[in-house]
């Protein structure tokens, strides 16, 4: 069976775009049992680098409501931003310390989806 | 873009939507469900004792250069 | 080993397509419910055939019963007294996810802006914060325009957002399959983002349930 085709209701655009990004599907953890150290080690950061970047964009969302909101003072508002700033960049120099990708980035937790 | 070309691009497409739904979707049925509910809740207990500031991930990324030094 | 394909109600009739390694599609009855099985070879790699011929199945159970729970590949049973004991324990759950998704069938969406997420180069925490701000709610008017029209449609959703991406799934019962397709049509039609509808599927992304 080739892929069904008549599946496609509507396609617009640089389709090249959506297939890339099909390519990164999160896969369920752990799904293949890998004893290689190196892999293993890999494997562990990507789970911890996700929960970080989980934290990170629950955090970010909260502070930019509150700061819609009109709750934040100005201070507040310079210090977040230079922290989460600062998150951000310490999170990209870890993704790639380890070898990993943005799109790496994710937990699928079976029933209950992807986490990212 | 030629008709061809975007025929076969649509059939990628397709294909990727079909093999993320088998591999990733669906109901789970098995002894081993790799992580529950109950598991779930752990690991967001584990987060938060995780990252407590930039300083705790600054101070890790260290723990982790030294060790990949070693 | 054991391979399940689905929990089905009310199957008219075992589809006439053989499983994987080609083994006979079976029907079991465990705790008031019908899977469809097949026995396979125990294999560590799941094949880029066996992944097919998995959907091809589905596909068809689909189209010969009331309702059907598509099963995720990638697991399989030693033996049919390991299949029973977790059917049993998970009956409840899947006899109410047969209810929700009876009728319906499941439609994609991927949306990915022209404009990618700016990378933020700020000079100052307040810069980052408005630019984040207006990233915010980029994002939220592309859930407004393309994902809000859709779900007023559906009798359940997933939705999920990743780098001003949008990627959601739609439970749509079979009376309402034709407007949908009106409504998919114009939200393709969004100017400033690739868009790609798919379906109608087997319900994958509501086989655990449809909250």
């Amino acid at each position: 069976m080739s892929a069904p085709i008549d599946k496609l209701l509507e396609a617009d655009g640089d389709l090249r775009r959506i297939a890339g990004e099909l390519e990164h599907l999160p896969e369920a953890f752990p799904r293949r049992v890998n004893a290689d150290p190196e892999q293993v080690e890999k494997g562990l950061a990507q789970l911890v680098l996700t929960l970080v970047e989980l934290l990170r964009q629950l955090m970010e969302r909260q502070a930019l409501r509150r700061m819609e909101g009109g709750t934040l003072t100005d201070e507040q508002i310079e210090r977040l931003g230079d922290t989460f700033m600062k998150l951000d960049r310490r999170m990209q120099e870890l993704i790639e310390h380890f070898g990993l990708e943005e799109g790496d980035l994710n937990l699928n937790l079976g029933p209950l989806g992807d986490l990212l | 873009m030629k008709n061809g070309d975007r025929q076969l691009l649509q059939h990628e497409v397709t294909l990727l939507e079909l093999v993320d739904r088998v591999l990733n979707k669906g109901v789970v049925l098995s002894g081993d469900i790799t992580l529950s509910v109950a598991d779930v809740d752990l690991v967001y207990v584990g987060l938060r004792v995780l990252l407590s500031s930039v300083a705790t991930l600054e101070q890790q990324q260290a723990e982790i250069a030294a060790e990949a030094g070693r | 080993m054991i391979h399940v394909y689905g929990v089905v109600d009310r199957l008219a009739d075992l589809p006439e397509v053989a499983g994987l390694d080609d083994a006979p599609l079976e029907l079991v009855h465990v705790s008031g419910l019908d899977l469809v099985v097949s026995k396979a070879e125990p294999t560590a790699e799941i094949s880029r055939e066996a992944l097919l011929r998995h959907a091809e199945v589905v596909e068809e159970l689909m189209q010969a019963s009331d309702a059907v729970l598509p099963a995720q590949l990638g697991r399989a049973f030693r033996d049919d007294a390991e299949l029973e004991e977790t059917v049993r324990e998970q009956a409840p759950k899947l006899t109410r996810a047969l209810q929700d998704v009876r009728g319906c069938v499941e439609f994609g969406l991927r949306a990915i802006p022209d404009e990618g997420p700016q990378d933020v180069e700020a000079a100052s925490g307040a810069e980052y914060m408005h630019a984040r701000l207006g990233e915010m709610h980029r994002q939220d008017s592309l859930v407004a325009d393309l994902h809000e029209p859709l779900a007023r449609l559906a009798r359940a959703t997933t939705l999920h957002r990743r780098g001003g991406e949008l990627n959601a799934a739609y439970l749509v019962a079979a009376e309402d399959v034709a407007e949908f397709r009106r409504a998919a049509a114009q939200v393709e039609a969004a100017p400033g983002v690739t868009v790609v509808c798919t379906g109608p599927w087997p319900p994958y992304s509501f086989a655990e349930g449809a909250r």
